[in-house]
Order: structure tokens, then C-alpha cells, then sequence
């Protein structure tokens, strides 16, 4: 799992690219933790090139969700495969998509 | 609704009284209206009758006296040229005739001019008779009503009554007739006297009345016989009857008081209406008493249908409350089953529940002690917590245990329920169960035979009781029958039961037509019960479940199998075994990846859990499918853990609401078709399926 993060417009975009697995969970959570200081910015995932997800990861961009002090998280052209996982978990409620 | 209600019951009750006052009252009426004509009729009949009796009494002696004094017509005129002779013919009439007191054959006077004055009288005195002379300057015969008037009349002639002063003071009367000369002249007139003392006690010997007189009077309406004055009321009402006596002119009435006559009906009239008023007022106190019982007999039965009607919709949500989807060989292939529950009243404490979750098919029968609403209470209790207990344990004994904690803390009426919980597996047939007091079931398969049971003692009893476990295989075709006692105990007419024995029959019978499908069985048994009740009131709940295993074990193939450390970083192995199976399968990628998804969240639960921190342990993972499915089953040698009891995520909830963690069987349960833990042989097993 390969995370990238820039900023762009204005935006923390964090490109992650690869499968989100277990397996990757703790070194991508770590590589993330930049987002958590974004003083206001907002916070984009763009998830074009993530493959795959597994609860691990969900939990992951759910405690970004959690954790920021009132910027917008938004995530970014998920595929086909990764919103079936999010709607079987309802989390496609709880982020917004660009 | 009293106001309205007395109104709707006094209305008729006062018309049943105005009714039957009414055809009293007319009834008395007309009776007594006719009673007294009729009284009256008789009372005049008899008076006329007593009249005539006494008319011809009269008469008999009138015409005495009238005799007496014609007889002696002849020769008193023939006397009237013999000096002295006259006293003569006065006597004899006197002598001959015991009514005459007195007779006098008097001179018309000049007629003999040696005596112009002459009227000698024979009267009775004592026995003997003694003349006297009635000429005298005092009395003036000539100008006696019974000379002069006989002389006008010229023909016999009856005087007026008096009182002979002279003779006692006693009331007289007096017949006489003119006599006739050889010429054709009047010349003397011949009398006789007629005391009438005889006539008032004639007259006043009335048989018919006590308080009746007679009064008769003279031509000229002189009193002659009347009542004596103390008899006479000047204001009583009284009836009179009369008749005249002919020749003397008297009239002779019959006075009857109206009392007399009356009286007695005037009595029986008297009672009478006293007699009806008590009646009716009888009546009334009836009425009202009868009209205080309606309404409060009306008050019971509006209760009572008001506890009816409840009781009805008591029983509907009861029936409602029981599982109705019953699992058919059509929905599933695995087992079949089947309940019926007749409650012996409204709402019964029979129960049955039964539920499929994780491939294991829990179901329980059990019996509240007691009948009725209290029974049908504790029995939805009993059932509800079944229900909440067993969502997080699947160990029979362990959820009888803990049911028994919450029934029999909470039981203060010391009611309790026998409770028979079963656990089959459906995946293997293996049946756990728990027995708490209740009848063992019928095992109907290679033969029919009971399961063995523990006797346990039923739950809500003591609240430290610790149940036992029982397992049994159960083979493809075997039905488990379970029952209460309400089928055992099943009463005839006779009060004979159904027993244990016709239970085995019917089974028995089923058994050997092949016939021992859940509805079937059922069928056949509720047939012979009814059959054998007949007519008899059903005397306790009526309870059956059966439960078929059915499964036909498919032929399996082994496809793969890996083993892993509990290490999350050898995920990707896992990754690339499960790629391997899905080919293997003909899985499409986007199903592919979900069983990987599936795969990696069952198997690191396994890996966070199954080992104590710090401790390696092995999981293997074997792959295998059978024509219909693809079975993955998860194996560890860790402590005992059963991912499939914890709770299911709420995916409703916010951000803020969602606890971070217990995701992952979420998942495996959205993506797999089945999931299944097993702990067998001190190893966790859990199996993921899903269909091709």
C-alpha cells in the first residue's frame, strides 16, 4: 500500500494506492497521520488506485473522521468493489464522496 | 345507564302493574256489579215470595172473617122480626168462628121503633161470652165507620184498624155487611171483630232476613203492623217489596235493610279489593326486585363479556406471538418442521419457539404450571427470554442455566415452566440439547425410541440450579417429536388419558407408511387424539413440534487447505489462497473479492482472539465444495471463541455514535450465506459458506 499526500487548491489529498488490508493497515495509518494536524484545510482521499479494503482500513479513515478538528473529509472516486464493502457497512452514510 | 336502564325496566313494569290493576279492578267490578244484581234478584224473589206467603196467610183469615159474617147473613135478616133475637146471631157468629172477638148485629136506627137504638155485642171475655150493648149515647153507633160506611157501601165493608180502648188496647179490625130486610131495605148490619195481634206476629216472621220487618197498612195508610222503633234507622238504606191485600185494601211491605242484603257481598267486595291491593303491591315490591337483579345481572354480564372479549384478543396476540414461518422441504433441505398449539382456554402456558441463526436451529417446548392468563403471562416471559439469552449463547445447557437465573429471581408466584431446549447443527445433524422437567421427546428414525434425558428440574424453581448438556447425532430422515403433557394426559369421557404408549403407536404407525414428515406426523397425531377425546372438554393445552433432519450429505471435494501463524502479516498468504480457491470455483472477481474480504476479517478475528497475547498459534484454513456451495472452515487450537454471539453492528448509527471495531463478522455475515461455529474437540471451527 503506497500513500502519497499533498496539498493542492487548498486541500490535503492523501492518493492511496494498492490493497488496504489488515496486513497494511498500521504502516498506511501511520503514513496518514499527517492529515491529523491539516489546521482547517480540508481533507481528500482519493482512493482511484486503492483496490481493496478491509475493515482494518475503514477503521482507519473513520478515526480521521473522528479525529479532525471540523475539516470537511472528503474521499475521492472509489471503485465498484470498495463501495459494495461501504454500503455493506453503512459507512457510505457517514463520508461524503466527491 | 342506571337512570336509562330503570327506565327501560320500569316502563314495562309499570304498565304489567297499571295492566293488572286494571283487569282487577274491572274484573272485581263487573263481578261485584252482578253479584248485587244478582243478590238483589234473589233478595226480591225471596221477599215477594215471603209477601205472598204472608198475603195468603192474611187472606185465609180474611176470608174467615168474611165468611163467618155471610154465613150468618140469612138469619140474622130472619132475626130482624124476632124481638131479642139479634144477641142471639151476634153469639153464634162469635161462637161459631174462634178469629171473631166480637159481633154485633146492630139496628139501622128508627128500623124497630119499640127499641130505635140497638146494637147488642157478644164479645169473648175469657172463656166465656158476654153480651153487652153498644148502644149508648157515647158510643154513637150509627156514626162507627163500620155501621155508616157498611150502609154506603151496601155491601160488606171493611173498616179502618183501631184501637179497642175497651178491650185491651189491642188493634181491631172490623168486617161488616148490611143486612137486608124482606123488602130489600137495609135494615141492620151484622159485624164481626178480628183482633189483628195475630197479624204483627204474622207479619214479623220473616224467614228470610234477621233484620227485615213488616210493615202493613191500612186502606187509609195507617201504620197496622210496623217495626218497632229501635229497629228503625231513619238514614239506612233499605229495600221494600209489597203487595196489597185485597178485600181489606191493607198494603203489605217488606222492608229489608240494604245491610241485610248487602252486607255479605258488601264483605267479600271489601276483602276482596284489600286482597288485590296487597296483591299489586306485592307486585310492585316484585317488580322491583326483580329490576334491582337485572340490572345488576346485566352489570355482571357486561363484565364479564368485556373480560371475554379480552380474553379474545389475549389469545390472538398469543397466537401471534408463536413463530408461524415453519422451515418446509421446499425452502430448506436441511430440516424441516412443524408445531400446533391448541389452548385448552383463551390463552394457555404451553410454549414453542424455535429460530435458525448461524446454521444452528434453536428450538425449545415447554409448559407453565397452571392454565389461564397467569399461565399465558409467564409463558410469553419464558419465551421472550429464550429468545434474548440464546441471541448470545448457543450451549443448550448454558442458556437454560441462565434462564432458570432470570425466571426464578423474578418469580415471586412460584410458578415455574418444564422446558425441554434443543441446539441442532445443521450442518453436521449434531444435536445439544437440555432437558429442565419436561417430557422426553420421541426420537422416530431407524425406530422409535425416547431421548434419553436428564431429569433436570424445571426452570424458575431454584435460581442456582446448574443444567446438564446431552448430544445425540442425528441421522438424514430422523424426526425428533416433542409434546407436553397436555397431549400424554389427554382425557376421554371416561377420564382415561391418551398415554405415553398411543403416543409410541401413532409413531410406530407413522414410521412404517414413511409417513413421519413433521406435518405429517403431527397430523396423524392430532387424529388420534381427537378421535380418542371425542366429546370430552379438552382439559389442558395441546402442544407438538416435530422436527425433521433432513440433510443428504453431498459429495464433497477438498480443494485446498493453508496454514497460518497468527501473524496479521501473513494476510497476503491468505489473499493469494483464497484467489486460488475462487478460480478453482469459477468465482467472478468482484465476488472473488469479497470472499477475500470475507476470508481476511474471519481469519484475523481468529488471530486477535483465539491466542493469548505474546502466544503463536496455528489456524488452518481448509477450502472445500460440495455441487451447490463452497465451504471455507477456519480452525484453531485456541480458548473457546464464538465470533458469531457478539452483537450485530448497527450500521445506522452517526460518526460520532459508531464505536471503532466489531466490524469484521459484520462483513463476513453480509458476504457469506452462512456462518457456523462449532467447538469440537477443544478446537474452535468456524465455517464460512457460500453458494455457487
Amino acid at each position: 500500500m503506497q500513500v502519497t499526500i499533498q496539498e493542492q487548491d487548498g486541500n490535503m489529498i492523501a492518493t492511496l494506492e494498492g490493497r488496504l488490508d489488515t496486513a497494511a493497515a498500521p504502516e498506511t495509518e501511520k503514513a496518514m497521520s499527517p492529515l491529523l494536524d491539516c489546521e482547517g484545510k480540508d481533507i481528500i482521499i482519493d482512493c482511484t488506485k486503492m483496490e481493496y479494503i478491509s475493515s482494518s482500513g475503514l477503521r482507519i479513515f473513520l478515526s480521521i473522521m473522528k479525529n479532525t478538528n471540523g475539516s470537511h473529509v472528503y474521499i475521492r472516486n472509489i471503485t465498484d468493489d470498495v463501495r459494495a464493502v461501504f454500503v455493506m457497512t453503512g459507512f457510505i452514510h457517514l463520508f461524503e464522496f466527491k | 345507564m342506571t337512570k336509562e336502564f330503570f327506565k327501560q325496566v320500569a316502563k314495562p313494569g309499570f304498565m304489567l302493574i297499571i295492566v293488572a290493576a286494571l283487569t282487577l279492578g274491572v274484573s272485581s267490578f263487573i263481578q261485584s256489579y252482578f253479584s248485587v244484581k244478582g243478590i238483589k234478584n234473589g233478595a226480591m224473589l225471596r221477599a215477594e215470595g215471603q209477601l205472598e206467603f204472608d198475603r195468603l196467610r192474611i187472606m185465609d183469615v180474611v176470608n174467615q172473617a168474611e165468611a163467618a159474617v155471610r154465613n150468618s147473613v140469612w138469619i140474622a135478616s130472619w132475626c130482624l122480626n124476632v124481638p131479642d133475637s139479634q144477641q142471639v146471631v151476634a153469639r153464634r157468629v162469635v161462637e161459631d168462628n174462634p178469629i171473631v172477638v166480637g159481633s154485633t148485629l146492630a139496628l139501622v136506627p128508627g128500623y124497630d121503633p119499640k127499641h130505635p137504638l140497638s146494637a147488642p155485642y157478644a164479645c169473648r171475655e175469657g172463656d166465656k161470652i158476654v153480651i153487652k150493648s153498644l148502644a149508648t149515647e157515647e158510643y154513637d153507633y150509627p156514626s162507627q165507620e163500620w155501621f155508616a160506611k157498611a150502609i154506603e157501601a151496601g155491601e160488606g165493608y171493611w173498616s179502618e184498624p183501631y184501637i179497642d180502648e175497651g178491650g185491651g188496647n189491642i188493634l181491631m179490625t172490623t168486617y161488616s155487611v148490611p143486612i137486608k130486610d124482606k123488602n130489600g131495605q137495609i135494615a141492620a148490619v151484622l159485624t164481626a171483630d178480628l183482633s189483628l195481634d195475630w197479624l204483627a206476629q204474622l207479619a214479623n216472621n220473616i224467614l228470610v232476613y234477621d233484620n227485615a220487618y213488616s210493615v202493613v197498612l191500612s186502606r187509609q195508610g195507617k201504620m197496622m203492623v210496623g217495626p218497632k222503633n229501635e229497629d228503625q234507622n231513619e238514614n239506612e238504606k233499605v229495600q221494600t217489596y209489597t203487595t196489597k191485600v185485597e178485600r181489606t185494601g191493607w198494603t203489605l211491605s217488606i222492608v229489608i235493610p240494604d245491610d241485610e242484603i248487602f252486607g255479605g257481598i258488601r264483605r267479600v267486595v271489601g276483602m276482596v279489593t284489600i286482597l288485590q291491593l296487597l296483591g299489586i303491591g306485592m307486585l310492585i315490591l316484585i317488580l322491583r326486585f326483580v329490576a334491582k337483579n337485572q340490572m345488576k345481572y346485566n352489570e355482571i354480564n357486561e363484565k364479564k363479556a368485556a373480560i371475554e372479549s379480552e380474553l379474545h384478543i389475549a389469545s390472538a396476540i398469543q397466537k401471534g406471538m408463536l413463530p408461524k414461518n415453519f422451515p418446509t422441504s421446499a425452502q430448506r433441505d436441511d430440516v424441516t418442521l412443524y408445531a400446533s398449539l391448541t389452548p385448552a382456554k383463551d390463552v394457555g402456558g404451553d410454549l414453542f419457539d424455535f429460530y435458525i441463526r448461524d446454521e444452528k436451529l434453536f428450538f425449545c417446548i415447554g409448559d407453565v404450571s397452571g392454565k389461564g392468563v397467569p399461565a399465558s403471562l409467564f409463558m410469553a416471559v419464558t419465551r421472550s427470554i429464550f429468545r434474548t439469552v440464546s441471541a448470545h449463547e448457543s450451549m443448550p445447557d448454558r442458556i437454560m442455566t441462565e434462564m432458570n437465573k432470570t425466571i426464578a429471581d423474578m418469580n415471586e408466584t412460584s410458578m415455574f415452566v418444564t422446558l425441554f431446549v434443543g441446539v441442532l447443527d445443521l450442518p453436521t445433524g449434531r444435536l445439544r440439547y437440555c432437558n429442565a422437567g419436561h417430557d422426553a421427546p420421541l426420537l422416530v428414525g431407524a425406530g422409535v425410541g425416547l431421548l434419553p434425558c436428564d431429569s433436570n428440574i424445571p426452570v424458575g424453581v431454584k435460581a442456582s440450579w446448574k443444567y446438564t448438556l446431552q448430544e445425540a447425532p442425528l441421522f438424514p430422515g430422523t424426526t425428533i417429536f416433542l409434546y407436553t403433557d397436555g397431549l400424554t394426559e389427554a382425557e376421554d369421557v371416561s377420564h382415561a388419558q391418551f398415554q405415553m404408549q398411543r403416543i409410541n403407536d401413532v409413531a410406530v404407525q407413522a414410521l412404517a407408511g414413511q409417513k413421519h414428515e413433521p406435518q405429517q406426523l403431527i397430523d396423524m397425531m392430532t387424529n388420534a387424539v381427537h378421535r380418542f377425546v371425542g366429546n370430552a372438554e379438552q382439559s389442558d393445552d395441546l402442544t407438538m413440534m416435530a422436527v425433521q433432519y433432513t440433510k443428504q450429505q453431498r459429495d464433497v471435494r477438498l480443494l485446498k487447505s493453508i496454514v497460518l501463524n497468527n501473524d496479521i502479516q501473513e494476510v497476503p498468504q491468505l489473499a493469494a489462497f483464497v484467489d486460488e480457491v475462487c478460480e478453482a470455483v469459477g468465482f467472478n472477481p468482484a465476488v472473488t473479492m469479497q470472499m477475500n474480504l470475507a476470508l481476511e476479517e474471519a481469519v484475523v478475528n481468529v488471530m486477535n482472539y483465539a491466542y493469548p497475547p505474546g502466544i503463536r498459534g496455528k489456524v488452518t484454513i481448509d477450502a472445500s465444495a460440495n455441487d451447490v456451495r463452497l465451504k471455507f472452515t477456519i480452525i484453531d487450537r485456541g480458548r473457546p471463541f464464538d465470533p458469531t454471539v457478539q452483537a450485530d453492528v448497527d450500521t445506522t448509527l452517526s460518526v460520532k455514535e459508531r464505536p471503532i471495531g466489531g466490524l469484521g463478522i459484520h462483513i463476513v455475515r453480509q458476504i457469506m450465506d452462512s456462518i457456523n461455529y462449532e467447538r469440537i474437540d477443544g478446537q474452535n471451527v468456524l465455517t464460512l459458506r457460500k453458494k455457487l
